[in-house]
């Protein structure tokens, strides 16, 4: 029997019953009295000079109330690496230069949208084109044209990660491989497009609805760079329709928003199109993947040499980080004692790369598995035993980076085997790939300079016990909201009934970094939990006094019943009890504070989890046709919070890392994306989508609140690589460019018939 | 024996390695020392990346084994 009443139930979600129903109110839904709707100008130049912009036929247009373009703005760049000063190059409404196409020039508020889009086409911009390039490998030229002024070779960030003695280990292997990949870029596409309705009052006070991973990274960077007191900005995010990592920057629907709206002391909605959510966002960070991998003839891997060149495009974004992770994660999950990491982010004319849920480690983890299984092949050695032999263990430490001290890993290889094993042999042109992977609990980076906790939380304990609970945790789908919840009520000691969720509004809630990384179970859970540990200490100090009870007995509550702990049958009701002791208390009700920053714990994460999956597929040699059948993953997240969470996080997981090594793509031509729209851009879909079946592993994470991590970002991580692996099991050909499409095969079927002929 | 970045004075053991830090830095100063001994830096960078083996930090080592080497 569980020693916990909340934790671990499959519980709906808190949020469910009012999305279900469709009465849940997006930003999208919204409409305040006397608002008017904005629309975007975008360059349609990769690269060039605006020489001049004429607004005037547009703010004649009747119904257009405003137009504004960069002289509307104090010209100041923004970003989200606030520490690094040098790294914030993006200005939202361009004045000098745009730098891919889709970079906003103009924004239009009108009485609707259809005169707002009318009022686009009578703005006149003139531009001087200028010379522009797409790929990393020529923007790194010195005749190259320079897309930021002074940031020479376009060369953006270098990371570099070292330990050991890489070139003296590669000496010592019996085995050393070297191989090229090729990561493409994918969207987020998120079912709700980027939006915002932004309220400037005439007292000074700005609100903004919008869809968000991070409300508080919002109201900061609007407060910098509209030279505004943070307290005069309110961020709310309502029902948010996914972020996967797109919406933690401060977008051009939000500050077009806004600037209109303070301009026009009317409240303004901008919801971006869903091209413009294709070509003028964010998405995946392509990367060029050079890897060295040298073993002994037993599989042991003695050392690995990594360099990454990344397609960042436009801005900085996230894609520093996105650089650094790719090169932590290419480490994972095995136990390198040699171990080294070049890489590069170079600006490009093309839309920004940033972050994308696994943030560099489902690159990573692609090109590392399909290396580390081309080795094992070529050893002789079976794909599970090379993982099995060099994984990860608990209490381990990557030199220099991070300590890792829950870790199921070889649990996970176990439960892998045994199902590979139970399935037994496939059918012909069958073929089982798997791919083991590792991930972060939320990560331990200020870049952002914050001066608050990571996370802080806040429990209102009501006269009547239900119990308020605040935090700027931002529940974008993945349902942190239900997480939170029942984590506040298994340490307070009530049910998830007592508990009301008030998130992510910064004028109500503590300030939290968000939902990116997969943080917000470990990190913010643990603020919830400190926070309801305050409130129900209180309340047993109460207690105590009141029912006369022997010191040296502990009190706790369980299931609304505060009792005696070696003697649960001595004991009242919670909610007699909160009811006496706020009376006792001359009326104040109890409030219970808590708060979570990592220290000392390495330069990554607190905490990760890990897991293997296998991919079984059947290709059609023929044709190269191929589907995927079933994807079988044994993860470990510490202690299951919530099992339908996770198992609605691992089926989300699959469709978009599904997608990403098998269809999704972002073919360009002169900087322009060539499939922006749902009918062209290839997803998997629920017919398409394979058996799915999850084998979890119990661990216990002793940094997580009753033990948990992450359970989100990681399941993106293996599926590529998987799919790769399978592949060549079921026909002999490797692709080792993604996406890995039926052409792709039938390319590679071919190029291996004719090589066979030829020997 | 050491080698010893000419720009912010880094000690490597191998010439290769002072080659390796010195393009991986890839900001300006190091980047004008590599230009001054008559090389591309955006060709030694391009070279790592679209062939195997280690051809742009070789060429670059070979100089830096000559003006950087310290006896210790």
């Amino acid at each position: 029997m569980s020693k916990y009443s909340v934790i671990g139930q499959r519980v709906r979600r808190v949020d469910g019953p009012d999305k279900v129903t469709g009465s849940a109110k997006y930003t999208f839904d919204m409409v305040l009295p006397n608002m008017l709707y904005g629309k975007i100008l975008r360059s349609p130049y990769p690269h060039a000079k605006i020489l001049n912009i004429d607004t005037s036929k547009a703010e004649k247009l009747i119904g257009v109330k405003a137009v504004v373009t960069g002289k509307d703005t104090l010209g100041r760049k923004q970003g989200i690496w606030r520490r690094f000063p040098e790294l914030c190059d993006e200005e939202i409404l361009c004045r000098e230069k745009v730098r891919y196409i889709g970079d906003p020039v103009a924004a239009v508020a009108a009485i609707d949208e259809d005169t707002a889009e009318e009022a686009l086409d009578l703005i006149e911009v003139e531009y001087e084109p200028l010379p522009a390039v797409f790929d990393p490998l020529e923007a790194i030229k010195e005749d190259a044209p320079q897309i930021h002024d002074g940031v020479e070779l376009n060369m953006n960030v270098t990371r570099h990660i070292e330990w050991g003695d890489v070139d003296e280990a590669f000496k010592k292997c019996d085995y050393v491989r070297e191989d090229k990949f090729k990561c493409s870029s994918q969207a987020h596409v998120c079912m709700e497009t980027h939006d915002a309705v932004a309220s400037f009052d005439h007292g000074g006070k700005l609100t903004v609805w919008t869809s968000t991973q991070s409300s508080y990274y919002i109201q900061r960077l609007l407060a910098d760079i509209l030279d505004l007191r943070e307290g005069d900005i309110r961020v709310i995010k309502p029902p948010t329709g996914g972020g996967f990592g797109s919406k933690f920057e401060l977008d051009s629907a939000q500050f077009c928003a806004v600037v209109l709206s303070m301009k026009l002391r009317q409240p303004v909605k901008i919801v971006l199109s869903r091209e413009e959510e294709f070509t003028a966002t964010k998405r995946r960070t392509p990367m060029y993947y050079y890897l060295r991998l040298g073993a002994k003839k037993d599989g042991t891997l003695l050392a690995k040499e990594v360099r990454v060149i990344t397609e960042g495009g436009a801005y900085t974004a996230m894609g520093a980080t996105a650089l650094y992770l790719t090169g932590f994660f290419s480490s994972f999950p095995y136990k390198y004692p040699n171990y080294r990491y070049d890489g590069y982010r170079v600006y490009t004319n093309t839309a920004p790369s940033s972050a994308m849920r696994g943030f560099g480690a489902p690159q990573s983890t692609f090109t590392g598995e399909s290396q580390l299984d081309m080795l094992a092949h070529d050893l002789g050695i079976d794909p599970i035993e090379i993982r099995r032999k060099n994984g990860m263990t608990p209490d381990y430490e990557v030199p220099g980076q991070a300590f890792i001290q829950s870790c199921g890993l070889h649990e996970c290889l176990d439960s892998i085997d045994e199902y590979i094993k139970k399935r037994g042999e496939l059918p012909p042109n069958h073929g089982i790939g798997v791919a083991a992977y590792g991930f972060m609990s939320g990560g331990i980076f200020n870049w952002f300079d914050t001066p608050y906790a990571f996370s802080a939380a806040l429990v209102r304990v009501n006269i009547d016990g239900k119990v308020d609970l605040f935090t700027g945790a931002c529940d974008i789908g993945q349902g942190s909201d239900t997480t939170l919840s029942m984590i506040c009520a298994e340490e307070l000691g009530v049910r998830l009934e007592d508990i009301r969720i008030h998130a992510s509004d910064t004028d109500i809630c503590p300030a939290d970094l968000g939902a990116w990384g997969s943080r917000e179970t470990l990190m913010n859970g643990n603020a919830v939990k400190m926070a309801a540990a305050d409130a129900k200490s209180q309340i047993l100090e109460y207690a105590a006094a009141k029912m006369g009870a022997n010191i040296v007995y502990d009190l706790d509550i369980k299931d609304q019943w505060v009792h005696l702990v070696d003697r649960p049958e001595r004991g009242v009701s919670y909610f007699d009890m909160v009811k006496e002791a706020i009376r006792g208390r001359d009326g104040e009700v109890i409030i219970g504070r808590g708060h979570y920053t990592p220290h000392r714990k390495g330069m990554i994460s607190p905490a990760y989890s890990f897991g293997v999956q296998a991919v079984e597929v059947e290709v059609d040699p023929e044709t190269g046709k191929y589907g995927l059948t079933n994807v079988t993953t044994a993860h470990e997240s510490g202690t299951v919070i919530n099992p339908v969470g996770i198992e609605g996080q691992l089926e989300g997981a699959i469709m978009m890392a599904g997608g990403y090594g098998f269809c999704e793509d972002q073919p360009m031509d002169g900087g322009n994306i060539l499939n922006p729209s749902i009918a062209d851009y290839k997803l998997i879909r629920s017919l398409d989508m394979p058996e799915t079946e999850i084998l979890e592993i119990d661990t216990y994470e002793p940094e997580g609140p009753f033990g948990a991590k992450e359970a989100g970002e990681g399941l993106t991580n293996p599926t590529a690589g998987a799919i790769g692996n399978a592949v060549y099991d079921a026909v002999g050909v490797r692709v080792t460019d993604l996406p890995i499409t039926p052409e792709k095969v039938f390319r590679a079927l071919r190029d291996k018939e004719k090589q066979s002929k030829q020997s | 024996m050491s080698y010893h970045c000419p720009v912010c004075k880094k000690v490597s053991s191998t010439a290769m390695d002072l080659a390796r830090h010195m393009i991986g830095r890839g900001d300006k100063v190091h980047r004008d020392w590599i230009k001054d001994k008559g090389f591309k830096y955006s060709e030694l960078l391009t070279m790592q990346f679209q062939s195997f083996g280690n051809e742009g930090y070789e060429a670059l080592a070979q100089v830096l084994e000559k003006e950087t080497k310290v006896e210790d």
